[in-house]
């Protein structure tokens, strides 16, 4: 993923990427049995159009790839992304056992640090407060069903 | 700003009564649709006449509700407190996905509302009554596009059954599948197809304003508000009631099964359900027991046979 | 004279107290997240989709439909005030507004910014009371090979006819109409590309694309940048106020950039940020004043800013009377219609009258709500712009997870959060645009079902595609505005182009 090295590198990979999506719909356009009735078509026609789309628009990366050499990308912060993404998988996680509000409080930690706020015993009670605090208007006055963990039930279920 | 939301935040908390839920009831479906809206009526209800002291509605989203049955009949076997919300679209979406789990994985208890399919068309259409329309399909079955809900739904399964009835070749049938009832609406006023088939109440809006002629109904009687004949009465052996039901867990003892039918019958039987029914506009075609449960697998049959001859099932 | 009667009434309606409020609600919102430099109204409507579904309908509308108003005028705020646009449409404010504001003019500019959305927002809403009814009338003779026709010109117009590359457009819409494809077929009931995934049979949520590509990614893109020093926000220096001289050299902009932007927004033709970038283009033409263009010209200001606003208002146009949505806010905004169960297309204005006219008429009592919110209440937003980072996108993400956990706690949907919102960071990094991708995911499965059911009625026959001159008009429209852009950046032209780029809403 490095581009600053390898300058057309990005152009190639996408290439890649969309030729690979586009063989796996035409795959599968083809599997499907077809049940086109009085249309002519049925449902295979459209991931078989798209698929051919897809590889039209790989061919012409690969085309601008050759031609021309990628901008310079700013330096990405690899760590600020790793904290963010930690949080959204520690959140997937920990939302059925631990409930909404712990495993939300988490997330919101992980994210204010990618940002830059390293300060994690602040961050994480100010987490538990707001999550705690959605919780209560979201389940409790909305309606909406979120996983309650132990915290919610001690305090809300009582 | 922060100070005040905090602060309904915490009244909010302190309002909210501590007791556990007597009955989770399941909507397999979105928040905002029918079974939805069912099954919050439903808790609403069941609360508001005492019937139990608390009720949740959880909704387990997907693929005609399958999704949703598929975990109810794993999670909640064997206990009581649990129902599910369900309908005739299920039927259908059951063997049209080839879900693994159906309906005798779950308990059904009763039907509760229900809904006649309409057949009609625009109010300039050529098109007078049910027969002629029905003579068209045998000469040229190609040339007759019928517009209406999502394909293997209820409105599907009905023009297959009238064809199969009318001696017509149900693979023949020219079906225009929409994304519901409304956009349905839009090409048959605008003569894009050739006739329009969906719930009752989409249609009778149009038909008072005379933009609409309704050539007949699905049910076994006449519904309330057209006097459009039933297919029975044109001749055609068709009946079809889109409904919605409510079943319980598997594995419940008879005495369990008895307890939830009680509390079902107390509900549909009181004055809050019936003021529920009329604001929604809901019908009644509460169903229970024994019958139900001879009705359902009359359907399932039927259902899974014309589907079959529809070539939406192998 | 009808829809004047209907306007009417929908006025009586729309007085409602509690419809008053969601409206006061909704361009509240929307002002912030205008503020809000990163989010923008798609975003916002598709995070409060999932918690709307319990309230009532008309409320709801309204208030998705005032983030849409609120969100035009609070971006110009952050343009004039921090030289970063708040969203897409008022990238081009920023021009001469920020340097009015370093001039020590951030008043007038604000000020005009205000007036000029005002005007603009009251005379498009009532351009679309009278002109819905027309077209609602025109849409019965739409069937399903017009509804084709017209979804490929807005494939064409939202990916490939502007910004600077047709591939990156189009790359953007298929990955989007690939996504469409995974679910059932609504024709066939036929399942495709769910890998045997129960959870994918219903297919890809609209709400968990937009708020994976505009919130995570959105998130992932501003965290990945290293940068010293916080932005800084100028001072309003004096009232928020114009001279007589502003109000002249603002008056016919602000009426030039509503004829501009109200029919841009309400031809399938891109939305809001074309319409400003446009107006302001035209303004540099025209004004009597071209030596301050690019040091802070007051027309250059007061265009753009009622083109984007005439622009969010003409979108509704479409998305009312055909149900087909040109932007991703008016995408995410008919999922909220489906939410309710109400189809937005000609039926609605017959089917629920009250509903339409009623959400029309809240418009333009949003519209006098703003112009309070946005000039004599200006230095309450101001001080958003002091929230710290941090606590800014910490909060954005956790009230991003809400939406999709409240809705379907699946863990296949949260897969799907974090997935898309790295593609929508690369996407973000490598310049390719997000709201094709979202245009593409919910028009997709509608222009395939659309060309099936024609070719159904037509028992096979491809000919019933330019059977009418109304599809073959728009079906050519449609290739002329792929093929022209592309002679036209292959002639060396494409910077005028590569200017208009449509971004996310």
């Amino acid at each position: 993923m490095n581009k600053e090295r390898r300058p057309n590198g990005a152009a190639f990979a996408i290439a890649l990427g969309l030729a690979a999506l586009g063989a796996l719909l035409i795959w599968q356009g083809l599997a499907i049995p077809d049940k086109g009735g009085y249309a002519g078509i049925g449902s295979g026609a459209a991931p078989k159009a798209i698929g051919g789309g897809l590889i039209v628009l790989a061919l012409c990366h690969v085309w601008t790839g050759l031609r021309s050499s990628s901008l310079p990308h700013p330096h990405q912060n690899w760590a600020a992304i790793g904290w963010i993404v930690t949080g959204l998988l520690l959140q997937l996680f920990l939302l059925k056992p631990l409930g909404f509000t712990i495993a939300s409080a988490l997330l919101f930690a992980c994210t204010a640090r990618a940002m830059g706020y390293k300060k994690l015993q602040i961050a994480l009670p100010v987490g538990l407060v707001l999550a705690f605090v959605v919780y209560g208007v979201f389940d409790g006055l909305l309606k909406l069903n979120l996983p309650a963990g132990f915290v919610e039930n001690l305090i809300y279920r009582g | 700003m922060k100070h005040t939301v905090f602060g309904a935040a915490l009244a909010a908390v302190l309002a909210m009564p501590a007791f556990a839920a007597d009955y989770t009831i399941m909507a397999p479906a979105a928040p905002g649709g029918g079974w939805d809206s069912t099954a919050r009526a439903m808790a609403d209800t069941m609360v508001a006449e005492g019937i139990s002291a608390s009720v949740q509605v959880q909704n387990v989203p997907g693929a005609g509700g399958t999704v949703g049955l598929a975990q109810f009949s794993s999670t909640a076997a064997g206990d009581a407190s649990q129902l599910i919300v369900g309908g005739y679209v299920m039927v259908g979406a059951i063997l049209t996905n080839a879900s693994p789990v159906s309906l005798a994985d779950v308990t059904p208890i009763a039907r509760l509302t229900g809904e006649a399919v309409g057949i009609a068309v625009a109010a300039s259409s050529p098109i007078q009554n049910i027969s002629e329309l029905v003579e068209m399909m045998k000469a040229d079955p190609g040339s007759v596009s019928w517009g209406g809900g999502s394909a293997g739904g209820v409105d599907h399964i009905t023009v297959g059954l009238l064809a199969k009835a009318a001696g017509v070749d149900p693979t023949k049938i020219n079906y225009v599948a929409f994304a519901g009832g409304g956009e349905a609406l839009a090409a048959i006023l605008g003569n894009q197809v050739t006739v329009g088939i969906s719930g009752v109440g989409e249609f009778l809006p149009q038909v008072e304003a005379g933009s609409m002629r309704m050539l007949a109904v699905s049910t076994a009687e006449k519904w309330a508000g057209t006097d459009a004949p039933t297919l029975m009465e044109s001749g055609f052996d068709v009946n079809v009631q889109n409904w919605r039901m409510v079943a319980a867990a598997p594995g419940l003892s008879d005495e369990q099964k008895a307890a939830v039918a009680a509390d079902v019958d107390k509900l549909v039987t009181s004055a809050g359900w019936q003021a529920v029914l009329a604001d929604k506009g809901w019908a009644n075609t509460y169903m229970a027991g024994a019958d139900f449960d001879a009705q359902l697998a009359k359907e399932v049959e039927a259902t899974s046979a014309v589907l079959k001859d529809i070539g939406l099932v192998q | 004279m009808e829809a004047f009667g209907f306007l009417l009434q929908g006025l009586a309606t729309a007085m409602d107290p509690m419809l008053l409020l969601y409206a006061l609600l909704g361009v509240t919102l929307g002002t912030m997240v205008g503020v809000l430099p990163g989010i923008g109204p798609a975003l916002t409507v598709a995070l409060l989709l999932p918690v709307t579904y319990g309230l009532d309908p008309a409320g709801s509308l309204i208030m998705f439909a005032g983030i849409y108003y609120g969100g035009m005028y609070g971006g110009s705020t952050t343009s004039i005030l921090l030289n970063t646009p708040g969203e897409s449409a008022s990238i081009v404010t920023a021009i001469e507004g920020n340097k009015m504001a370093l001039a020590g003019r951030g008043g007038p500019a604000l000020a005009t910014a205000a007036i000029g959305s005002f005007v603009a927002g009251l005379l498009a809403t009532l351009a679309l009371a009278f002109i819905a009814p027309s077209v609602v009338k025109l849409a019965l003779i739409f069937g399903p090979r017009e509804y084709f026709a017209l979804m490929m010109l807005a494939f064409v117009t939202v990916s490939a006819a502007f910004g600077d590359s047709a591939m990156k457009g189009l790359t953007s819409l298929f990955i989007g109409l690939a996504l469409a494809l995974v679910g059932i077929d609504g024709l066939t009931g036929q399942t495709r590309l769910a890998f045997g995934m129960p959870q994918l049979l219903d297919g890809i949520e609209v709400t968990t694309l937009a708020v994976a590509m505009f919130a995570v990614g959105e998130a992932l893109f501003v965290a990945a940048r290293i940068e010293g020093a916080d932005v800084k926000v100028h001072a309003i220096k004096g009232a928020v106020r114009m001279t007589a001289t502003d109000w002249s050299r603002s008056w016919k902009a602000w009426l030039r950039g509503t004829a501009i932007g109200f029919p841009i927004g309400a031809m399938p033709a891109g939305g809001a940020d074309i319409a400003s970038f446009l107006s302001y283009g035209a303004e540099k033409r025209l004004t009597k004043y071209p030596a301050e263009f690019g040091h802070g010209a007051i027309e250059g200001v007061a265009g753009p800013e009622a083109a984007n606003n005439a622009a969010a208002a003409g979108t509704l146009v479409p998305l009312l009377t055909l149900g087909l949505p040109t932007t991703a806010t008016a995408a995410i905004m008919l999922a909220g219609f489906q939410q309710f169960g109400l189809q937005p297309g000609p039926l609605l204005f017959v089917t629920a009258p009250t509903l339409v006219w009623g959400l029309i008429a809240s418009l333009l009592i949003a519209n006098v709500m703003l112009l309070v919110l946005n000039l004599p209440l200006i230095r309450i937003w101001i001080k958003l712009l002091m929230i710290p980072r941090h606590w800014l996108y910490a909060g954005i993400l956790l009230f991003a997870t809400l939406g999709t956990i409240g809705v379907n706690p699946s863990p296949v949907e949260l897969v799907q959060l974090t997935i898309f919102g790295l593609m929508g960071y690369g996407m973000r990094l490598l310049n390719y645009p997000i709201a094709p991708v979202v245009v593409g995911l919910i028009l997709g499965p509608m222009a395939e079902q659309q060309l099936r059911r024609a070719l159904s009625i037509a028992q096979g026959d491809w000919t019933t595609l330019v059977a009418t001159p109304l599809s073959a008009g728009l079906l050519a429209v449609a290739a002329l505005a792929l093929i022209v852009p592309m002679l036209m950046r292959a002639r060396g032209r494409g910077a005028v182009l590569s200017q208009v780029a449509a971004d996310e809403d």
